[in-house]
């Protein structure tokens, strides 16, 4: 029979063989007295990703095309929720989360207790490029205005969630759009969160696969496509 | 000048998207409906293109004086835009759909096939 495990960490993962590797050597084995397991969602790379995610020792689940991070999210979201998790994370594939911080979110979720915990990049600005930073700052602005929610950073894609929380919470989008989306189930079903103070890993590499200004663009007209559909 | 131009621009465009949707037709690609709806509204666009003066027939039994060449260009926007809209709308239907299809194919063939107790 198998073990039910307990704290299950999404990662969706876009052409990241350079790093993914690494970033899930990272991944502490326990968390608390949960074991950890790693599930990638290999959205369509054309690259080694899946491969160096699997010989990492990660559950590797790939899409055929490229969908979106949002898509692969939710994928692995899904995934998370058929092993049964007690709490299930999301961070990036890039290396701009330090999976050392896994544990004070977590830890956070657990004594909270909250149903969200969001990694927050902007409650510490340290590192972040100032145009990123206003960046931010705006697109939170947007998320207030398209889901009625103001937090700290709407576009974090470092959270955990506890197993009640991702039951509850209903997602659609395909995109970047999906930090915001999230917050906005946060607010509609009234789930209790904190943001969390993190730190961001600002490499050459990651600043490259950030988000660039025209997905910035995208992501504002897909927020303000869904208020239109909702109005 | 410019209306011989533009006479001839119309035709052109008319004559590659009437081939192009009866390629469509013979392949199966394309419905009978949707052939015949293109065949028709372009075939308009050529009459309109070559007979200007049509404009004023339809201006004159629409409402006669006070009906404006813009009024006719301003419904035409309104009727491209709504088409616009349809294309969006359905493009978007069709991407959701794409999703949602590779989603639950990666999930059968990558996951539940590993892990003995499905549950969707």
């Amino acid at each position: 029979m198998r073990e039910p495990p307990t704290v299950v960490i999404v990662m969706p993962a876009f052409n990241e063989a350079a790093v993914i590797g690494t970033v899930l050597s990272k991944i502490p084995a326990k968390i608390e007295s949960f074991n950890t397991i790693s599930i990638v969602v290999d959205d369509g790379s054309i690259d080694l990703t899946d491969e160096i995610a699997r010989k990492a020792g990660a559950h590797v689940i790939r899409h055929m095309a490229n969908l979106g991070v949002g898509a692969a999210t939710i994928t692995g979201l899904r995934a998370a929720k058929q092993l049964d998790a007690e709490i299930i994370g999301t961070m990036d594939a890039d290396g701009q989360h330090d999976p050392a911080e896994l544990e004070r979110l977590v830890q956070c979720l657990i004594d909270g207790p909250f149903d969200v915990v969001i990694g927050s990049r902007l409650r510490s600005r340290n590192g972040m490029p100032l145009t990123r930073f206003a960046a931010n700052l705006l697109l939170n602005l947007v998320t207030f205005v398209v889901y009625g929610k103001i937090v700290s950073d709407s576009q974090s894609g470092f959270k955990v969630f506890s197993k009640q929380a991702l039951a509850a919470i209903d997602l659609n989008s395909s995109g970047y759009e999906i930090c915001s989306e999230i917050i906005g189930e946060i607010y509609r079903k009234n789930l209790r969160y904190k943001s969390v103070p993190i730190r961001a890993v600002y490499t050459r590499y990651s600043r490259a696969k950030g988000q660039h200004f025209l997905n910035g663009i995208n992501l504002i007209l897909g927020l303000f496509i869904r208020l239109m559909r909702r109005t | 000048m410019f209306l011989l131009v533009s006479k001839v621009f119309a035709l052109m465009l008319a004559a590659i998207v009437f081939a192009k949707c009866y390629v469509d037709f013979r392949s199966g690609t394309e419905s009978l409906k949707v052939f015949l709806f293109w065949t028709v509204t372009w075939g308009m666009i050529v009459v309109i293109a070559l007979f200007p003066s049509i404009i004023d027939y339809i201006l004159s039994l629409a409402g006669g004086r006070g009906v404006g060449l813009g009024t006719f260009f301003g419904m035409a926007i309104v009727f491209l835009f709504f088409i616009v809209y349809r294309i969006y709308v359905q493009l978007e239907q069709l991407e959701q759909k794409l999703t949602r299809t590779i989603q639950e194919l990666a999930l059968r063939d990558d996951w539940r096939s590993k892990h003995s107790e499905p549950r969707v």
